[in-house]
């Protein structure tokens, strides 16, 4: 790397490194302690930065010194606070010489807190120093010799409680004594611990000095990692250096404000409906049967109003019509065609069935209603209606299912027309260029066409069914002027576009899909 | 509709003597064929020549065999269709039905041919079998408006009696069985009685067919006697038998079942039925018999219709290569369809089968050119608006099912048995997870939130729809109004956080509101308000109620609203 570039990425941390170290001419190896207190670092702090800057190469390890340390163990830390068992057993010998009493091996090692081993050792110790001795029957004396052991121990349990000390800072008479009194292997009851402690000293690298120069050269610029309010406030951000980031890591997550896929699917939709000049029509969820299926002419004995397509609602069972009229018209036309020129199914009529309330099965009943509502002609509408079918859920089959659908009403109404608003559809809502019409049926149109097409991506596909409204449908809810009925089947085209399989999943609960599921439209 | 099974080796056979002889026929070419009679190849295995057809036409019964089916397009090939001369009513009956009074009470109609020559196969005995199942479940509503009966004529002395009988009286051997049992017996044990038995609920007296030998023939619409009614591959003598409780359904499946044994060979003997009283086709009715009326057709009419100017020879040829029988008039044609149809309810079918029969590809599409202006419903509006702001203040949107539970809806939410808990609901529930429409949003958005604790947080969901609210003031019992709810999820979700969305919301939307402390069981005492417009309630927001929360098994605070915004604009 460009040593420019290493530069403009130094942290903060490890410019203050690299100065400490450059600031010394001529150039001198620091210790860690001596560059963390001439840098102004943690100990932590510092050993952050050099670790960066050793794997960046800047500095270099000059040297590793090993320095023998002193500290107290537990042990020497109980000495301290109380005292020694030399001490103990002086003090105990001096006393008992004092009294007249006598004093054995067995006496001592009684004691509270004396172990044999400690007894002897330090026993041992006075009478190789004359300060004791060892007279008939194991009775012990003192000869009023003083211990240079005992007198120097106090001194030194002092000396390095607390702290630790190096060795080297002791005369040589104590360093013996430390050895002595130190824990070894085989030995972890003593009062004092040598360890080596490493201490390493650093200077720059070649590569470092220049990195310093550069620094220097740059002037003394503050490296700051954000930007701030003060620092645009006052202008101040002109003596800044901006820190550089590392930029190919991966971003963290965030969350984020969307419109359900599929919602967005259908928005698409609607905005292409109403750019072909569609105005939405609005329906209710729950319909009598009049206007889910008798109005467009499907007898009430056809299969399609059966327990077992259709739901029913329970409270109330049927609908309080205040205007029947309309509802007689159509029975008429049921029963004999009326006066559309049909002759009709040529059964008895139920106005009672006409009422009977339901969940609504079909999108088409959304247009009955704006057919019976004085519509506009030439008119276009479309809805995207919620709809009910009692069918078992699998991964084809829904509940509960958006339809797309609507009518075109106008004096140029006929066959080529319906034809040609087919194949605007697949253009403008498939993006297809070839489509075939298929004759089809539908209970309420005739003619009625299929429409496929060959989608981009999916190939030949059925997009949607639609036909001349039957005269017995438009006449008797008042419209005279042809109409087209037609419903795109979109869900197939959705589902593709969703990356999904089953149908079910449109209305997922699965949060982490919706959130990340994204829509090729 | 119905989906039927036809041998490709059959369906040729039955093209014979047309330009479409070629073998074999390619299964393209079967495609193309099928949009004449608005069907839908659906299979095709090549090992066994079996071809999977849906025939989408519910008024064309006759469509629904390999038989109409190959008729359709030998018509078209050959551009006229042969007479049967046993329709032309010049063909005297040998044999005698006779109905017994009293009929009319239960299953009054019967039409009978015999059929002689055509020996049967087993491909077409299938297809007999297939044609008598579909006709008599779909057309027939499950045997009820019409049945069918197939017999070996040899062993049947006429007159044949079409009369009463108690079912525990009457004993013969069923289809399907080894030994004689009562009528009665087979209501309760046979899976034909079992199935159909409900069209005979409450009847004292039941319906049979007795030859003159005082053998029984068949308990209409149940099952046939095994001995006489098991037709074999082999037989070359058929009776066929329709019983229903509409005389022009009957004659029609009965002319159905003619022309298709006809179509393969065999020579039909018309019967005559003699009822005890007149019927709307006098007392003595032979059957099978013509029932077609004409219709005149003014040419502008299907010109009108369908955008093209024809001239009267195109629309004659047309419906010739169709199967009609015409006769130009001036300006106008007479038509009569060909008797296996009756589903010419208004010219608009006449002009739909002009259309078929040149081919849809034949009409060049044209653009509808009236202007018209697009636009969206004035809610749809405030709910798009309202949509992109919520997506603005982070929240992901959400699509739930309408239909749910009450156990959601209401008991999770602690509402049930509250003015808040009622909903609409269904009547034939198939489960209790769809069992009735949502009153209003915040389950739907729980349900989502009781699936994704191990999504990411912070969670800001919404869902604007539709909800079902019952009224018995309103016609249909509920009013369906637009709702947007939200909620937020997170460790410190708190009533302020979702204040502030709603606060914002109500700005951009351009609406004043205050908020009124509720005692609502969804949410915490103290923490719950009503959304207010001109001191209209229009929703509710607050912190939801821990035991809320629990009952859901969500383990993380939850804070929301639910406003209406169908009230909001005074839609409600």
């Amino acid at each position: 790397m460009e040593i420019s570039n290493i530069i403009d990425s130094l942290h903060p941390l490890e410019i203050k490194v690299l100065m400490t170290l450059g600031a010394r001419q001529p150039a001198v190896a620091l210790k860690s302690e001596e560059l963390a207190v001439a840098a102004e670092l943690e100990p932590s702090q510092l050993s952050m930065a050099v670790e960066w800057l050793l794997a960046k190469a800047l500095i270099e390890i000059q040297a590793e010194i090993v320095t023998p340390v002193v500290s107290l163990t537990r042990i020497g830390e109980e000495y301290y606070q109380t005292a020694a068992p030399i001490e103990r057993i002086l003090a105990a010998a001096r006393d008992a010489a004092g009294t007249g009493k006598r004093l054995t091996i067995g006496d001592l090692q009684a004691q509270p807190g004396l172990e044999s081993s400690d007894v002897s050792k330090a026993v041992g110790r006075l009478k190789k120093e004359g300060v004791l001795l060892i007279i008939q029957g194991g009775c012990i004396e003192t000869t009023g010799r003083s211990s240079p052991t005992t007198e120097a121990l106090r001194p030194l349990l002092e000396e390095v409680h607390g702290s630790s000390r190096e060795l080297t800072s002791f005369s040589p008479e104590r360093q013996q004594l430390i050895e002595d009194y130190s824990v070894k292997r085989g030995n972890a009851k003593e009062p004092f611990r040598v360890d080596e402690r490493v201490t390493r000293s650093f200077v720059l690298s070649p590569s470092g000095t220049s990195a310093v120069e550069q620094l220097m050269n740059q002037g003394l610029v503050e490296e700051v990692s954000q930007l701030s309010p003060e620092l645009l406030k006052d202008g101040s951000w002109r003596q800044k250096r901006f820190r550089k980031y590392t930029i190919s890591l991966r971003a963290p997550r965030v969350g984020t404000g969307k419109k359900h896929p599929y919602r967005e699917f259908l928005d698409i939709v609607k905005a292409k409906l109403v750019s072909m000049g569609f105005q939405e029509m609005r329906g209710a969820l729950v319909e009598t049967e009049f206007w889910n299926m008798d109005a467009l002419f499907m007898p009430q004995f056809h299969p399609a109003r059966d327990i077992h397509d259709v739901y029913f609602v329970k409270q109330p069972t049927h609908a309080a019509v205040a205007d029947e009229s309309i509802l007689s018209k159509v029975g008429k036309v049921h029963e004999n065609g009326g006066k559309t020129g049909s002759s009709g199914w040529g059964y008895a009529f139920d106005l009672q069935r006409a009422k009977r309330l339901v969940l609504r099965s079909q999108g088409t009943a959304v247009s009955a209603h704006t057919l019976a509502a004085s519509p506009n002609i030439p008119g276009k509408y479309f809805s995207i209606a919620r709809c009910f079918r009692y069918d078992q859920v699998d991964a084809t089959h829904a509940t509960d299912f958006f339809q797309v659908e609507g009518i075109v009403l106008g004096e140029d109404i006929n066959f080529r027309t319906l034809l040609g608003l087919l194949n605007l559809f697949a253009h403008e809502v498939a993006q297809a260029k070839e489509v075939k019409f298929l004759p089809a049926y539908f209970p309420f149109t005739e003619p009625s066409v299929e429409l496929h097409v060959r989608h981009p991506r999916l190939g030949w596909m059925e997009l949607g069914g639609a036909g001349l409204f039957r005269p017995e449908v438009t006449v008797s809810l008042g419209v005279t002027a042809p109409v087209i009925a037609w419903g795109l089947g979109l869900d197939r085209m959705a589902m593709v576009a969703l990356g999904i399989h089953d149908i079910r999943e449109l209305f997922t609960d699965n949060l982490e899909l919706i959130r990340t599921t994204r829509g090729l439209f | 509709m119905p989906t039927i099974s036809i041998f490709k080796d059959d369906f040729e056979s039955l093209l014979k003597g047309t330009r479409a002889t070629n073998r074999p026929v390619s299964i393209e070419q079967v495609e193309e064929w099928l949009m004449l009679v608005k069907g839908e190849l659906k299979g095709h295995n090549p090992e066994t020549g079996e071809l999977r057809v849906e025939l989408q036409d519910s008024n064309r019964p006759d469509l629904w065999c390999c038989e109409g089916i190959a008729r359709q397009i030998r018509i078209k090939q050959q551009g006229k269709s042969t007479p049967y001369p046993f329709l032309t009513g010049k063909v005297k009956p040998k044999a005698k039905v006779i109905v017994k009074p009293g009929m009319e009470q239960v299953r009054p109609y019967v039409a009978a041919c015999a059929a002689r020559g055509y020996q049967v196969t087993s491909q077409g005995l299938a297809q007999l079998i297939q044609t008598q199942e579909k006709l008599a479940e779909i057309f027939g509503h499950k045997r009820k408006t019409v049945s069918i009966g197939i017999y070996q004529l040899p062993k049947i002395t006429f007159p044949v009696t079409y009369e009463l009988v108690k079912p525990g009286e009457t004993r013969f051997t069923p289809l399907g069985m080894e030994t004689v049992m009562t009528l009665a017996e087979m209501l309760m044990v046979h899976p034909k009685g079992v199935e159909y038995g409900g069209i005979l609920a409450g009847a004292s007296l039941v319906p049979i067919l007795r030859d003159a030998a005082n053998q029984t023939l068949s308990f209409p619409p149940i099952i046939n006697s095994r001995e006489v009614g098991e037709v074999q591959v082999g037989d070359d003598q058929l009776f066929v038998e329709v019983t229903g409780t509409d005389l022009p359904m009957v004659v029609l499946t009965l002319n159905i079942f003619a022309t298709n044994l006809a179509d393969r060979g065999a020579t039909i003997e018309p019967i005559l039925v003699e009822y005890s009283k007149r019927t709307s086709l006098g007392k003595r009715v032979t059957t099978p018999q013509d029932l077609r009326r004409s219709k005149t057709i003014p040419i502008p009419t299907i010109e009108q219709a369908l955008g093209q100017e024809l001239g009267i020879k195109v629309v004659k040829k047309a419906l010739e290569d169709y199967g009609y029988e015409v006769s130009a008039g001036k300006g106008s044609v007479r038509v009569k369809l060909p008797p296996y149809r009756q589903d010419l309810m208004h010219t608009m079918d006449v002009v739909e089968d002009v259309a078929m029969s040149r081919g849809y590809a034949e009409f060049t599409p044209v653009m509808p050119a009236q202007f018209t202006v697009g636009g969206l419903s004035r809610i749809e509006q405030v709910s798009d608006r309202a949509r992109e702001l919520m997506v603005g203040l982070g929240f992901q949107e959400i699509i739930s099912n309408i239909l749910g539970s009450p156990e959601q809806y209401s008991g999770h939410m602690r509402i049930d048995e509250t003015e808040w808990g009622q909903a609409v609901t269904v009547d034939n529930v198939m489960t209790l997870s769809f069992s009735c429409l949502r009153q209003w949003m915040l389950p739907s958005l729980l349900r989502i939130e009781a699936a994704s604790s191990r999504a990411f947080y912070p969670h800001r969901l919404f869902e604007a729809g539709d909800v079902a609210i019952p009224d018995p003031t309103h016609e249909v019992g509920s009013r369906t109004e637009t709702v947007l709810g939200a909620v937020i999820a997170h460790a410190s979700a708190h009533f302020s956080e979702i204040h502030s969305c709603l606060d914002t919301l109500f700005y951009h939307l351009g609406k004043e509101y205050r908020l009124e402390p509720v005692l609502h069981p969804s949410f915490l005492e103290g923490r719950a308000g009503r959304i207010l417009i001109e001191d209209k309630p229009i929703g509710i927001i607050g912190e939801v109620h821990p035991e809320v929360l629990e009952r859901w098994q969500i383990a993380m605070p939850v804070v929301a609203f639910d406003l209406n915004l169908s009230q909001l604009i005074g839609q409600g």
